[in-house]
């Protein structure tokens, strides 16, 4: 049972996704706004994010058993290895059984919006990184 | 006379069924189980090594015949959220009186919750902790908090036993992560109190509905005031950083959360039809050709 093709799936689209989406490119520069194409039983949003120098091109997807699972977030613009960078560029952002409350995904409070919050803190960890060496967010390790 | 659908023979899920159907008042079970039992099974399991190969859902209908044989059992032999099954799933949850949730992964469990919701029954699920080390047990009812309200409110940080197959496919592959799993006797000390609430549930439905069927919809606060709590932890072992005393219960009273994007009321279309035109709409504002 996909996001799209399941009744549930598709009102947690139309009622939570689609307005945090249109409101956070509401009054955007069109670069960085959120575009979405479906990709088989679930979404695929490309955006362009800027959280110090430099500007990322970056993907989420909504997968099919989305909001349960979480979405996954992977950079296409290249990037140097890095720690908590999976396969594929894949952001490791949610960890199963984590004691912090952003590192947990939470379908009853989370949306797509939120994991491109993360994916923005991410990056920004990413540049300090790359500069000193060292990741900023202690709990990450 | 009271229909029961269940998700989940394995483990955990077939002595609730055994325990429950014991009831003379269930008259009828709906059982959706995919899984063929396998020899790992057979350590936790009622079922006998000699059954290893079959179903788990001919065997729970055997089973359940063996001791009932007047009770009308239906097994659903496919995977809850398998898209070519929905149809009758969705129908014999319209039909049923009360569910029973014994899966073992989370999409499972927010499915079941949805198609619980839809159909305005109640059920009740039990999760027993990775290694045996406590378990809970949880009940929902129409108006109360669903199982996105639940776990967020929880945000349990311990992890919900997932037993592991072995990987015969591949005898001398990489050896799994190791995982203490829960012993058959935690399993079962979580079932019974899976069970018995589930029991107590049925007992509020059907005075309910025996005193005034069109007040079902209060079965919340019936259930809640009878049990004092809607989700049971029972702690089993001590645990270090986890638990400090084992057999040591704790009773939740989770409210509804007014912004759980699960469950929350919202304007949305009211047929399939108006849904999918509204949601092209708007996937097109957003780009999608």
């Amino acid at each position: 049972m996909g996001l799209l093709d399941s009744e549930a799936g598709r009102r947690r689209l139309l009622t939570v996704e689609i307005p945090v989406i249109e409101r956070y490119n509401e009054g955007r520069d069109p670069e960085f706004r959120i575009r979405v194409t479906r990709v088989g039983g679930g979404l695929l949003l490309r955006y362009a994010l800027k959280p110090g120098h430099n500007v990322y091109q970056l993907e989420t997807r909504l997968v099919s058993s989305y909001p349960t699972l979480p979405p996954e977030t992977r950079v296409i613009t290249p990037l140097k290895h890095c720690p908590h960078l999976l396969e594929g560029q894949t952001m490791c952002l949610w960890r199963q059984g984590s004691m912090r409350t952003n590192s947990r995904w939470d379908p009853a409070r989370f949306t797509c919006v939120f994991a491109i919050q993360a994916a923005w803190r991410w990056l920004a960890c990413y540049e300090i990184w790359h500069e000193t060496g060292e990741w900023p967010l202690p709990e990450a390790k | 006379m009271a229909h029961l659908i269940q998700v989940g023979a394995g483990s955990g899920g077939m002595p609730v069924l055994d325990m429950v159907c014991r009831d003379a008042r269930i008259t009828r079970v709906t059982l959706i189980e995919p899984d063929v039992y396998k020899p790992h099974n057979v350590e936790r399991h009622l079922f006998p090594p000699s059954a290893v190969g079959e179903l788990k859902a001919v065997l729970a209908e055997d089973w359940l015949k063996e001791r009932r044989p007047e009770l009308a059992v239906h097994t659903l032999v496919c995977d809850l959220l398998a898209p070519e099954q929905q149809a009758a799933i969705e129908q014999a949850a319209a039909e049923a009186d009360l569910g029973v949730c014994a899966a073992d992964n989370e999409p499972a469990k927010y499915h079941w919750d949805a198609l619980m919701r839809r159909h305005g029954k109640p059920w009740t699920l039990g999760e027993v902790l990775s290694g045996g080390i406590g378990g809970f047990v949880h009940w929902f009812a129409p108006g109360g908090p669903c199982y996105g309200c639940v776990a967020s409110y929880l945000q349990r940080s311990i992890e919900v036993e997932r037993p592991k197959a072995p990987d015969y496919s591949q005898p001398g592959g990489a050896v799994a992560e190791i995982t203490i799993p829960a012993s058959k006797a935690a399993i079962e000390t979580i079932a019974s109190l899976h069970s018995l609430i589930t029991l107590q549930m049925e007992d509020c439905r059907l005075q309910m509905v025996r005193n005034d069927p069109s007040q079902i919809c209060d079965l919340q606060s019936s259930i809640s005031n009878r049990l004092g709590f809607t989700s049971l932890l029972l702690t089993l072992q001590r645990a270090a950083n986890v638990f400090d005393e084992a057999f040591r219960p704790y009773r939740f009273r989770i409210p509804r959360a007014a912004d759980c994007l699960i469950c929350r009321p919202g304007p949305t279309p009211s047929s399939s039809e108006e849904l999918d035109v509204a949601l092209d709409q708007a996937l097109a504002r957003l780009g999608d050709a």
